[in-house]
């Protein structure tokens, strides 16, 4: 097939099934039918179905993939707009973001390695509550392999957006700030895609602490890791 | 011309993107493209150099839409299957439940921590 066509049709899918995806989401409001998720296993079905490689989705995907700079960019918008609650707000920010951090990158690499898994594995598995380009060069840098570490940022994020209303209920986790820095702290940017439908101060609080994890995460990561697998 | 100025200001945040991508890349600078713009954006906009209204618009249109933008990656997930066979499935496992413990304690601490602030100072945020 023409690559113009390839592109075009695997963008069009894309952009057709994220619609009617969302559209079924605001119908019915299951947190299973979060559109991030519900889009990907249909993409992922549909290429199957036609035996088409991730390879080939890309084509077209790269040009979507693209626009994923300027939107996290624009995520400065709700930051700003809150950078009064922010500031009143720093330290629990801070402790928070800090923690949580420290407890993501411990429990998933220790319960890996109790159960035995190789230090290739373990690296990749590091940075998963971390936004994906930094997991990637944290990965890198400490032997793991980079496009496997993506793939736990990335089910590390489902299963944060899955799992944050259940959280939020029995752990009465009723304020903004709360369920905000755990989405953002354990879910980087699916969990701050998802606290948009929270309002302005969660989101700006989901935003500040996955901005926060991701310069943290990379300059402490590394570290972090020489520590764990010496 | 709503369109257009929309279209100006998207334009013009992936010319931060950009900025951020090449300051990422010259300087080495261990952040992302993406989140060296955000901050970027953030001292322009303190510093009041840019005006909010300038790019508000054009950063909703993209805000509405962020989960659309993340889906190339997240269909990468279909070249892994083998890395979950077997033993492999406890790996998923690990990460959901590592998740669960990260969410929960960034939770309660940044929700505890703020509500002592609140006592203190008697002012509610």
């Amino acid at each position: 097939m023409n690559t113009v066509v390839l592109a075009f049709t695997m963008i069009l899918l894309t952009v057709i099934l994220y619609f009617v995806m969302n559209a079924v989401y605001v119908r019915l409001r299951s947190p299973f039918l979060v559109p991030i998720l519900t889009t990907t296993i249909a993409v992922i079905g549909l290429l199957s179905l036609f035996d088409a490689s991730y390879e080939t989705y890309m084509v077209g995907g790269k040009w979507i993939d693209a626009l994923l700079g300027p939107a996290i960019v624009s995520l400065c918008i709700p930051l700003y707009k809150q950078r009064d609650v922010i500031k009143k707000n720093v330290l629990p920010i801070f402790g928070g973001v800090v923690v949580g951090g420290i407890v993501g990158m411990l429990t998933g690499v220790l319960a890996a390695r109790w159960v035995g898994f190789s230090t290739e594995l373990l690296a990749s598995i590091l940075p998963k509550s971390i936004t994906s380009p930094i997991a990637m060069q944290i990965a890198e840098e400490l032997g793991g392999i980079p496009s496997l570490a993506t793939v736990f940022v990335i089910i590390a994020g489902l299963a944060g957006i899955l799992m944050g209303p259940w959280i939020n209920r029995w752990f009465k986790i009723d304020t903004a700030i709360g369920q905000g820095i755990g989405l953002g702290v354990g879910a980087h940017a699916i969990g701050t895609s998802k606290s948009l439908e929270y309002g302005e101060q969660t989101s700006s609080m989901s935003s500040v602490a996955m901005t926060l994890s991701a310069i943290i995460g990379a300059l402490a990561g590394p570290l972090f890791g020489i520590w764990l697998f010496p | 011309m709503k369109i257009v100025i929309t279209l100006l200001q998207a334009g013009f945040l992936y010319i931060l993107f950009l900025t951020g991508k090449f300051l990422h890349e010259k300087l080495s600078i261990p952040l992302p493209g993406s989140i060296i713009g955000l901050l970027l954006l953030w001292g322009l906009l303190s510093i009041k150099i840019i005006p909010l209204r300038w790019v508000e618009k054009g950063a909703y249109v993209f805000l509405s839409t962020l989960p659309l933008y993340l889906i190339p990656a997240t269909v990468g997930v279909m070249d892994y299957g083998h890395v979950f066979a077997g033993k492999g499935s406890l790996l998923i496992l690990i990460t959901i439940g590592s998740t669960f413990i990260t969410m929960v304690v960034a939770s309660l601490v940044s929700q505890f921590m703020a509500k002592r602030n609140v006592k203190e100072e008697g002012t509610l945020s």
